[in-house]
């Protein structure tokens, strides 16, 4: 073994060492009646599901008839020929006689 | 008389909590303080630990709920107080508040004498601890969130990887390609620091 790895194998297991060795933090009574207190206040555990979550499922349940609709409503507006540009131009050369672009904006 | 002196189990308590009496948890608080305490000492630094210790068991009440009886409480504790960990050194991490103070001649020398003599005594003479943790501390601190949390459960504490992937929720596969990884960004770190 190189002496390079032997040394980082070495240093290793003192880490190792150090790291299992941490002493553990003790914690008094008055930490205890922290955490309750933060825990009476939170009120009682809700053993439904929440509203958020429920809302979560519906959304989820509803994508593909969202993604339906959308692909439903684009087809009916290149069916339809919904160009409003198009339609103000097409007018304004037809009428050109009674319609100026001052009327137009 | 004999089963009002026997303690109600885990599953009694929780049930008792999802009833509606949050007193209940002081049990469940009393039984795994020590245990969470335990946890929480070896990931977190010791000045926050009483505070992580207390978002531990906030959250695990908030989480009782969704607890499957099938599995043991345990268990089900020590995975909410790693992730709670991870979390708090992912914000850590986001928010730069780690110290990155660079090691000192001292490390260097308290090093170089300790791996030139590598006795017990020498390690666990007064002093030699702390300047161990200091120089992994400051190795920890070079990686990411991630990487830290995988490196010691893994690498320090010697787990599974499948018990770390239970414990902090992810795919084996995947605290399997980062154990890889953060182990040789570590080995970089500390040869560096031998070979300096």
């Amino acid at each position: 073994m190189k002496p390079l790895q032997r040394k980082y194998e070495a240093l290793k297991k003192i880490l190792q060492e150090a790291y299992l060795g941490k002493e553990n933090a003790e914690v008094g009574e008055q930490w205890q009646l922290h955490v309750m207190r933060r825990i009476r206040n939170l009120g009682p555990v809700q053993s439904g599901p929440s509203f958020f979550m429920l809302f979560e499922q519906f959304v989820w349940r509803l994508t593909p008839a969202t993604c339906l609709l959308i692909i439903v409503g684009a087809i009916i507006f290149l069916k339809l020929g919904f160009f409003p540009d198009y339609d103000v131009l097409t007018l304004f050369i037809n009428n050109a006689e009674e319609l100026s672009l001052a009327q137009l904006f | 008389m004999r089963n009002q002196l026997t303690k109600p189990s885990d599953a009694e308590i929780i049930r008792r909590i999802i009833d509606g009496d949050a007193n209940s948890f002081e049990h469940l608080l009393k039984r795994y303080q020590d245990y969470v305490l335990r946890i929480v000492t070896k990931h977190i630094p010791y000045n926050e630990v009483e505070e992580m210790a207390q978002e531990v068991f906030v959250r695990t009440y908030q989480a009782l709920p969704g607890f499957k009886q099938e599995g043991s409480f345990r268990q089900w504790l020590s995975a909410i107080a790693v992730r709670t960990c991870y979390d708090f050194w992912r914000k850590r991490y986001r928010s730069r508040e780690l110290p990155m103070s660079d090691l000192t001649d001292s490390h260097q020398s308290w090093l170089e004498n300790t791996l030139s003599n590598q006795s017990d005594k020498s390690f666990h003479e007064k002093g030699r601890e702390k300047e161990a943790r200091e120089l992994l501390d400051w190795a920890l601190s070079k990686l990411s969130a991630r990487d830290r949390m995988v490196i010691e459960l893994v690498y320090l504490e010697g787990l599974s990887v499948k018990e770390a992937a239970g414990l902090l929720g992810w795919s084996v596969s995947n605290v399997k390609v980062r154990s890889f990884r953060s182990r040789k960004k570590l080995e970089t770190l500390l040869k560096g620091v031998i070979s300096a």
